[in-house]
């Protein structure tokens, strides 16, 4: 991999308002603006906030084959994934899933955007493009379909938080005709005015953009990707719009603390080079109803439905917003004293914390009175055998040893499945 | 991140490498961490001193500092007995951040050797190390 320093489009932007920059991956990347993480952080709760993630690959699979192919790689069922009755993903749709490698570990996690009938947008982490178009290129049939690797070609910006609706509609053309129903993980527009999709969603200026309803920090918005030349005018636009609904810039760290709580794995650090069972996101695995098998063959499935002997994966909560470090590393003690596994992520969500030992968020509607939460430290432990949720365990790094629940979610109150008529009342 | 310029580094305080100050006052020495150290580590969520009357000698740990980001140790830079915790603290971390030599200072101790603050940068000095760093 190449060693040299990348930078979005924002990075200038970025210094200028005296954020405090941090390697992530092969980029040079905002962790936190002159707010801080916390305010950052709460921003997004409460009002909204805005990420440079420009930094995630892009990747556009098109072709007779195309289908075919993310069938073949990627975990989910193309064929029964949208919704509760199951359907298959159509234009206009997009599903959460991981690529897999045929002994069944994590090469990466990722969005697939299905735009029309042969082509889909595949958005993965940063630095990923050229490893999953490799992947893909592996296993299409001889020029079936074409995979064109859009990294650092494609802008993207996420708006996310409750206020992102009415924020986003200062900037859009024609919002009456956009914010209409647009469920969770769909999407309208395209950023490229060559195609006729472009049309359907126009900001004031004319800029095309495509937007879809996803993001990964649990509460409600929009990932916005317009062309690279109009993302920093983009940007400016929508910070400005979003001025008097507390809408701030935010950075790497308030996006893990926020994706955290919310029960989302930050891939090659909770999800990665083990196999992808056994955790809490199964659910991106095409299971049959009894889950005695899955309901298509996939790379890696095999190897997953012979796994016995795979380690457990679980979120839990603590006791108060003290963290220990992972990177140390940090390591996870049952009660009997054994040495049970390891920490994978780590992190304070500032908008949470316990009032007679249950878990309350600043948004909760039924919030003790005079709520006001400090945070929990939350996070991943892997661990070699199965617990119980309410389970307590220790987790202990060169400082400290703190005790932590297991749980089964973290921050209540998340806006992320939420219709999207709620928020521009 | 601020700019070097925009540091706020009083010049009646001395500074250690780990980034602490300390500063003078009749016997007894105040300690707390420089704008460079709260800038650095972000939004202070939590701070752990050491119990009154603890001995330590330099360069010993003698509590924690937990931001948004990290959780970093806090070195004695004079060794002597903790006279004094910022008990503030325990409510409002982010005075470190606020007001970093002043209502965000850490501990008071009585040093040992009065001497060892000489031993210490001045602000010349520390400015000299950051602009290396």
């Amino acid at each position: 991999m190449n060693d040299a320093v990348k930078m979005t489009r924002l990075h200038q932007w970025h210094v200028q308002q005296g954020a405090n920059m941090a390697r992530f991956g092969q980029y040079d990347m905002p962790l936190w603006y002159r707010a801080g993480a916390k305010n950052e952080h709460l921003a997004v709760i409460t009002a909204s906030g805005l990420f440079d993630t420009s930094h995630m690959s892009s990747i556009m699979v098109r072709g007779a084959d195309a289908r075919r192919l993310l069938q073949r790689c990627f975990s989910k069922d193309l064929h029964r994934c949208i919704g509760r009755q199951q359907e298959p993903l159509m234009a206009g749709r997009s599903v959460y899933g991981v690529f897999l490698a045929e002994k069944g570990d994590v090469i990466d996690d990722a969005i697939v955007f299905q735009i029309d009938d042969a082509a889909y947008l595949v958005v993965v982490n940063a630095g990923m493009g050229p490893e999953i178009s490799a992947h893909l290129r592996s296993h299409s049939n001889s020029g079936g379909a074409d995979i064109s690797d859009l990294t650092d070609a494609l802008g993207k910006l996420d708006l996310q938080g409750p206020a992102s609706a009415k924020i986003l509609g200062r900037v859009l053309a024609d919002p009456a005709s956009v914010l209409t129903e647009l469920p969770y993980f769909s999407f309208t527009g395209h950023f490229d005015p060559a195609s006729p999709l472009s049309d359907s969603v126009k900001l004031v200026d004319g800029t095309p953009i495509l937007l879809s309803r996803t993001g990964y920090t649990g509460e409600f918005g929009f990932e916005i990707f317009v062309e690279p030349e109009q993302f920093t005018q983009v940007w400016e636009r929508i910070l400005a719009a979003g001025q008097d609904h507390g809408l701030l810039p935010c950075g790497l760290a308030a996006r893990d603390s926020l994706r955290a709580g919310a029960v989302l794995p930050l891939s090659h650090q909770d999800i990665g080079p083990w196999p992808f069972i056994r955790n809490p996101w199964e659910f991106a695995l095409p299971y049959t109803v009894d889950r005695s098998g899955f309901t298509k063959q996939f790379v890696g499935a095999d190897a997953l439905l012979s796994q016995k002997d795979s380690p457990y994966t679980y979120p839990f909560a603590g006791s108060d917003l003290r963290k220990v470090t992972a990177q140390d590393p940090a390591s996870v003690f049952y009660s009997s004293g054994d040495a049970i596994g390891t920490v994978l992520t780590c992190a304070t969500d500032m908008a949470i914390g316990r009032s007679d030992g249950n878990i309350f968020s600043i948004a909760s509607p039924d919030k003790p009175a005079g709520f006001q939460p400090r945070g929990l430290c939350c996070g991943f432990v892997r661990v070699d055998r199965p617990l119980q949720p309410g389970t307590t365990v220790r987790l202990k790094d060169n400082r400290r040893s703190i005790e932590v629940e297991i749980v089964t979610d973290i921050r209540p109150a998340r806006t992320a499945r939420m219709a999207l008529a709620q928020f521009l009342t | 991140m601020k700019e070097i310029h925009e540091l706020d580094l009083p010049d009646d305080v001395r500074y250690a490498e780990d980034h602490e100050w300390v500063r003078s006052e009749g016997s007894k020495l105040v300690v707390g961490i420089s704008d460079y150290a709260q800038d650095q580590l972000g939004d202070i969520v939590f701070v752990e001193l050491p119990e009154v009357g603890a001995k330590l000698s330099k360069g010993e740990a003698f509590g924690t500092v937990e931001s948004v980001k990290a959780v970093s140790e806090l070195y004695m830079p004079v060794g002597g007995t903790i006279a004094a915790i910022n008990g503030k603290l325990e409510e409002s971390p982010e005075l470190v951040n606020n007001q970093p030599y002043g209502q965000g200072w850490m501990v008071e101790v009585q040093p040992g050797d009065p001497k060892e603050i000489d031993a210490l940068m001045t602000q010349q000095a520390y400015l000299e190390m950051l602009k290396g760093l």
